[in-house]
């Protein structure tokens, strides 16, 4: 874990001290250096679940996909921040860097934590870099709503997490996940346990997000800049998953009957948003929604508490985190060309940036979760457990994959085929660091096809 | 003009009718000859920002200003009688008729396995 966290701290003096010729070429360097030592974590060596060298920082096979995916992610911010930051002078864009660096290392320690007070602080504390991301270089007028929502949706949520935490310091005297996996259950039986049980969930389900608190996620992602987006879309919201997936071992027996009302909002989330998503003008918004709908069929899959449910919820989020945030970057570079997120303006690319076009295609059929692409695999893997959990839920979940379908084709036809308007000029052509940065983001998700125990989580 | 026959499922187009061009008063004359003119100044101002070899950005649509924040700020929504219909039936009713459903399917399977009477119809490890 050190070997990873050091080199990361070790990133602000880089950023502070490197030469301004030489600033965005370090940075990245050293964050896909920091990004290949990483996946060292993925080499599962202890047989009894935790793989550590102290009780405070370890790594387990539901934090380790995510622990890469969060470091992964890092050079890939960079690079694609680099064109819309490079005007700046030269110690605002230092900050940005440290934002994403310091981002980084408060994501890092959150899904390294052992200990749930911890992770409560970095889950917290990752809200400020992005909050100041978004409202400081946000394009529109908007950002400074959609920073206020995005703050205030997450603390009102997190707040009653916080007490709930106390509480269960108090009543079990340890808040290590260590121990308190082999704790005994406790006894839930009063209407008090029960607000303790959704205080503890509460603010998972506003980070996912859950479909009737979701408003925040759809100003934030528009509004954010693209490296505020990206880590927003791929990391951020896996924050509240992974919270849920360790405080549901604890939940049990309440959670068979307190869960109803949750999974039915996911899973009616899932239809609305993914409505939602068919009527959008703006790219990024549709994005952002379609984040929604997934993170829905997630926060289901892991209400229902089954083994399926849990890996397919940590294989989409891997998937989704990789996939959504190709998007954004594939939206930004159309925003970077016409200073517009309307669908209507960027359309027919497909004539003027042909190979772009093929980015265009993968990240679209990803997202619809083509066969044999992990969108699927989690998909279909929480589509089935929700099956056996009830068949009622074929309906929606299918009419979910359905929406889904249509939308990401949607999204492909609009801003790929159809007449290139003739009064838009000035197109730069695609730079090798957008290509590089496409790569980077689908190459990890067409080899996990062939690899994917690495994101099973304990069902491997 | 004078070669057009009407047919039982063809109607005069306006822009055939000879009504159209003969008979004008000067007044309709005249508002006609002032709007082609906005039409050829909005034209002429279109044509020379798309024909201008320096510029380098888009040429800014009202129309599609207009439209996209038409699309993305809906406030002028008002609660009426049919919104709140459409808001209830869509938004708050699906909640309570999924809880109805999944809880009773669930309840149902929950007695069948404490009677022990439940046969697993697939061989999931799920």
């Amino acid at each position: 874990m050190l070997k990873v966290l050091i080199p990361t701290i070790m990133l602000f003096p880089t950023i502070w001290l490197t030469s301004p010729k030489w600033l965005w070429t370090t940075t990245t360097a050293h964050s896909l250096l920091i990004a290949s030592i990483s996946l060292m974590w993925l080499k599962w060596t202890s047989e009894a679940g935790w793989t550590s060298s102290n009780t405070y920082l370890a790594t387990d096979p539901l934090s380790t996909p995510l622990l890469v995916l969060t470091c992964w992610l890092l050079p890939l911010m960079i690079l694609a921040s680099q064109n819309h930051i490079n005007p700046e002078p030269i110690n605002r864009q230092r900050s940005y860097i440290t934002l994403l660096a310091s981002l980084q290392t408060f994501l890092i320690m959150a899904f390294g934590a052992t200990e749930i007070i911890m992770f409560y602080i970095m889950f917290e504390a990752t809200l400020i870099p992005t909050l100041i991301i978004i409202t400081r270089w946000g394009n529109q007028a908007e950002r400074l709503n959609a920073g206020t929502y995005f703050l205030f949706y997450t603390l009102a949520g997190s707040l009653p997490l916080l007490v709930a935490l106390l509480l269960l310091q108090q009543s079990t005297g340890t808040l290590s996940m260590l121990v308190l996996q082999y704790s005994q259950p406790l006894q839930l039986n009063s209407w008090g346990h029960m607000i303790w049980w959704a205080g503890c969930l509460i603010a998972f389900l506003v980070k996912m997000p859950l479909y009737g608190v979701h408003l925040w996620l759809p100003k934030a992602h528009v509004e954010a800049p693209v490296a505020g987006s990206m880590v927003l879309a791929a990391v951020l919201l896996k924050l509240g998953g992974y919270g849920m997936m360790r405080m549901m071992i604890m939940l049990d027996p309440l959670s068979k009957e307190l869960a109803y009302p949750f999974i039915i909002l996911a899973l009616w989330g899932i239809i609305m948003t993914g409505s939602i998503c068919l009527r959008q003008t703006d790219l990024k918004s549709l994005i952002a929604y379609s984040s929604v709908s997934h993170m829905g069929l997630v926060a289901a899959g892991i209400l229902i508490q089954t083994p399926w449910g849990f890996s397919g919820a940590i294989i989409l989020m891997i998937a989704h985190g990789l996939v959504s945030s190709a998007l954004f970057c594939l939206a930004n570079t159309a925003y970077e060309r016409t200073h517009s997120r309307t669908m209507m303006l960027a359309r027919g690319l497909q004539m003027i940036f042909p190979l772009t076009a093929m980015w265009w295609f993968t990240a679209n059929l990803a997202n619809l979760a083509l066969p044999p692409l992990p969108n699927l695999m989690g998909e279909l893997m929480i589509i089935t457990t929700l099956f056996n959990w009830s068949p009622w839920t074929i309906l929606l979940t299918g009419l979910g994959t359905l929406i889904t379908a249509g939308y990401s084709l949607y999204m492909f036809l609009m801003t790929q085929r159809g007449p290139t308007p003739n009064h838009i000029m000035g197109l730069q052509p695609f730079h090798t660091r957008e290509h590089l940065l496409m790569a980077l983001h689908l190459i990890p998700v067409i080899l996990l096809v062939a690899k994917p125990e690495l994101m099973w989580g304990w069902c491997y | 003009m004078a070669n057009y026959k009407e047919a039982p499922l063809a109607s005069r187009p306006k822009t055939l009718d000879p009504a159209e061009y003969f008979n004008l008063s000067p007044d309709y004359r005249r508002a006609e000859e002032k709007r082609a003119a906005l039409r050829a100044q909005l034209k002429r101002q279109y044509l020379e920002q798309l024909n201008n070899p320096h510029r380098k950005e888009l040429i800014e649509d009202p129309a599609l200003t207009r439209w996209t924040h038409a699309r993305t700020n809906n406030n002028y929504f008002r609660p009426t009688a049919k919104t709140s219909l459409i808001g209830g039936l869509f938004g708050v009713l699906p909640l309570f008729v999924l809880y109805v459903v999944f809880k009773t399917d669930r309840d149902k399977r929950e007695a069948k396995i404490k009677a022990g009477t439940y046969e697993r119809p697939y061989k999931l490890s799920t």
